[in-house]
């Protein structure tokens, strides 16, 4: 009989690395040493930084405050936004997903401003409300609510019609139904539009910065550009990148929790 | 009492509401008379008047072709990098935590980067474009290798097809409509990433043509740029809908699933 | 009889555990297969027939025991064996005409395209499939998807062929015409009989195809008994399936299934 301690702790080391993702996190490590090997070997200073230079920078402007306030300042316009977008998206897609007549007459509307992307608007925004906060939070709002608006929609009229008799019958009000059934059973796809939206919020927050060039960490970018600093360039880069995947975790986790009961339905369907 | 309205009575009622709410942008629009807000007609008629003239048709052409050069890249190296990520589980784990961060990125933000590196012509662009393009069509064909039946996988396996085999035979075409999904939704990725990436930079296309005419105070004509990029991304998303059906049906029958 | 036919097959204490800290599906699974022979394996659902179907083709490795095909272990699918699934609709390549379906087996055997259309076709008329050649998998029943599955089988012309709950998604009749299509299958005389394994919930049809019924317990699933079968061949649907002898061999097996469930 082999050891069982042995065997045990081999395979509790296994777990670990399974979960962490260690092959993955040391292919990162990979690519970046390459980068930083090519850098040096072929002396790129001028179109590529070395990792070393670009973690400094990074290290550099988080603890001096630089990037932390530029990054605030994007959030605030994105969070304000992003919110509006919510609300708006939501309670609009819920009262025109549940009647059909608003449904049909709002369609050819609906269709129309659709395919029209938000960036394309970043002229006529900046004409309406200049170049402050108010033309960002407007644009990101515009860009964040097709997603969520449309998936509202998707979710309200996907509802089994089962659940919509039961409650109809159960003698609660109209605006009630709303709220208590068509919203909770249009959450999972809400949720998705939530996802989507903030992945597109943020492209379009941080490309209106980096378009009119005043302040927020797409403006920072630029001037980095500007400037050459490419190290700088390239930590914003990467603190950005780490910004929409913690934003991505975060709302997953959230997803998993609010609407906790899509994945056993999933498995029970299947 | 049940009133069944027909499919054409309901398609009316949203036109008529289109139709009345451009009657309501014109009527304000001459009477305030606000600069930024031109009256619908004047849209019209400055777009009747630029969209068929072959300076603009040339431009537009130009923003095409950056589109279809990045989009070619993107959606190769997506589909190539996301049959191998969905048919074998460790490459998938290693390279996720690079993809994930990677897909996180802003495009805008690798615009600075393709600038320094490529300087601030077309190969910036489709540089760009091509590296939204990638990410989209990534995930959507790991999600259809994944989803490729055990039953199909096994029969791969008793059939003695090779890795290489497996997934240029099987693992390909039964992904397909998930692909063919992925690409309509990078269409879209890579319209938008046209414009962003003639907002910067020298050069024409539509993007620029609609920040010139911003900067001359040309507003009909800006709306009516605005207009015509919703126009294309509209005949694109329906073209690749089309498409995703032809697949979809080739796989499964008009009926949309087997026979009984 | 088939009993001093030699074992083409041999299962040596055959173990399979899917976690290391849970249950396992199999344990201490021995039996043999003689050459030719059509051998049934029933047992109640989550015995692990299915799990003995994938290990016995080498689609899995075991977690104990062996599995031995003439004399050699096996430890991934042999070219000699061909498996047909349940559920045809998700094995069957839908982008693949049913020709070109059944031709995906003969890849790789170094046979001219023109043979390989030739042996196609005459797999499926042999199979009673006409005219269907140019269809696609969607476009067909049921009955006749499993047999263009059963067809991609043949057409390789395995030695050991392996079933598992091939009729179990198709309608009574169609499973009757079904079965008795098996059976020709086995019973051709060209060549060398073709070793079949079936797997199949369902008793009736167990006794009515084979020549030796395997009996599984619940999990960990291993051999409760093995019964010889003992009918004349060919068997016919009606004349065998109201024989004394039938009635007498599907009783046993019940009765020894309804035992293990207490």
């Amino acid at each position: 009989m082999r050891g069982i301690n042995q065997t045990g702790i081999v395979r509790r080391v296994q777990g670990v690395v399974k979960r962490v993702n260690l092959a993955g996190w040391l292919f990162v490590v990979l690519v970046a040493g390459l980068l930083e090997a090519a850098v040096r070997l072929f002396e790129l200073q001028d179109s590529l930084p070395a990792s070393s230079a670009t973690l400094r920078a990074l290290a550099h402007g988080i603890l001096s405050g630089t990037l932390p306030g530029e990054l605030r300042t994007t959030l605030e316009s994105y969070a304000e936004g992003f919110a509006l977008a919510i609300v708006g998206g939501v309670v609009l897609g819920v009262a025109i997903g549940s009647s059909r007549t608003l449904l049909d007459a709002s369609s050819v509307v609906i269709e129309f401003l659709r395919p029209i992307p938000a960036v394309a608007l970043i002229p006529l925004a900046i004409l309406f409300f200049g170049v402050g906060i108010p033309m960002r939070r407007f644009l990101i709002a515009y860009a964040a609510l097709w997603p969520i608006l449309i998936n509202t929609l998707y979710g309200v009229r996907g509802t089994d019609r089962v659940l919509h008799d039961v409650a109809e019958t159960s003698g609660v009000t109209r605006v009630g139904r709303a709220v208590r059934v068509t919203l909770p059973a249009a959450l999972p796809s809400i949720a998705t539009g939530i996802r989507v939206s903030a992945s597109i919020a943020l492209l379009v927050g941080v490309t209106a910065e980096f378009v009119i060039g005043t302040d927020g960490i797409g403006s920072y970018m630029q001037r980095q550009q500007l400037a050459y600093q490419l190290p700088e360039l390239y930590a914003a880069l990467v603190l950005i990148g780490l910004l929409g995947y913690a934003i991505n975790v975060v709302l997953r986790a959230t997803e998993q929790r609010v609407v906790f009961w899509v994945g056993e339905e999933r498995m029970a369907g299947r | 009492m049940a009133v069944t309205v027909s499919r054409f009575g309901r398609r009316l009622l949203g036109v008529v509401v289109f139709a009345a709410a451009l009657g309501i942008w014109e009527a304000w629009a001459r009477s305030e008379g606000s600069f930024l807000v031109p009256p619908a007609s004047a849209v019209a008629e400055r777009a009747g008047q630029v969209w068929p003239t072959t300076d603009f048709l040339i431009t537009v052409a130009a923003s095409l072709k950056r589109l279809a050069a990045g989009f070619v890249i993107g959606a190769g190296i997506g589909v190539a990098v996301g049959l191998m990520m969905g048919s074998s589980r460790r490459t998938r784990r290693t390279l996720e935590p690079l993809t994930e961060f990677s897909r996180a990125i802003p495009p805008i933000a690798i615009v600075p980067v393709a600038i320094v590196l490529l300087g601030l012509g077309d190969a910036m662009r489709i540089a760009v474009i091509a590296f939204a393009v990638c990410f989209p069509v990534l995930v959507n064909t790991i999600e259809g290798v994944r989803a490729v039946s055990p039953e199909a996988r096994d029969t791969a396996s008793m059939l003695h097809v090779s890795s290489v085999g497996r997934t240029f035979r099987i693992y390909f075409p039964a992904a397909l409509p998930c692909i063919v999904a992925g690409l309509r939704i990078a269409v879209a990725i890579g319209l938008l990433m046209v414009v962003i990436s003639e907002f910067v930079g020298e050069g024409d296309g539509l993007g620029r043509y609609i920040l010139f005419q911003q900067s001359q105070f040309n507003i009909p004509e800006m709306y009516g740029g605005i207009l015509f990029l919703g126009l294309l991304g509209y005949v694109l998303n329906r073209l690749f809908l089309l498409a995703e059906r032809r697949v979809l049906a080739w796989h499964y029958g008009a009926a949309g699933g087997p026979a009984p | 009889m088939i009993a001093s036919a030699p074992a083409v097959l041999r299962v040596a204490q055959l173990g399979k555990r899917y976690s290391s800290e849970g249950p396992a599906a199999l344990s201490g699974v021995s039996f043999d297969v003689a050459e030719g022979e059509l051998l049934a394996v029933v047992g109640p659902s989550g015995c692990g027939k299915t799990t003995l179907l994938r290990l016995l083709c080498g689609l899995t490795p075991p977690s104990d025991g062996a599995v031995l095909f003439n004399g050699r272990p096996v430890l991934r699918p042999p070219r000699e064996f061909a498996l047909v699934f349940q559920d045809y609709s998700r094995s069957l390549f839908p982008w693949l005409s049913v020709l070109r379906n059944v031709m995906f087996s003969l890849r790789g055997v170094g046979l001219p395209k023109a043979e390989r259309v030739v042996r196609a076709e005459t797999v499926l008329e042999e199979l009673g499939l006409h005219g269907v050649a140019r269809k696609y998998p969607w476009e067909l029943s049921g009955g006749m998807q499993q047999r263009v599955a059963l067809g991609r089988a043949l057409v390789s012309r395995p030695e050991i062929l392996l079933l598992d709950e091939p009729f179990a998604s198709v309608d009574a009749l169609t499973r009757a015409e079904l079965q008795d299509v098996l059976l020709r299958v086995h019973g051709s005389t060209e060549g060398r009989r073709v070793t079949i394994v079936h797997v199949t919930h369902d008793i009736d049809e167990a006794v009515y195809l084979a020549d030796r019924v395997l009996i599984l317990s619940p999990a960990p699933g291993h051999v409760v008994r093995s019964i010889e079968v003992g009918l004349a061949r060919p068997r016919a649907q009606t004349a065998t399936r109201s024989s004394p002898r039938f009635l007498a061999v599907r009783n046993e097996i019940h009765v020894v299934i309804a035992a293990r469930q207490e």
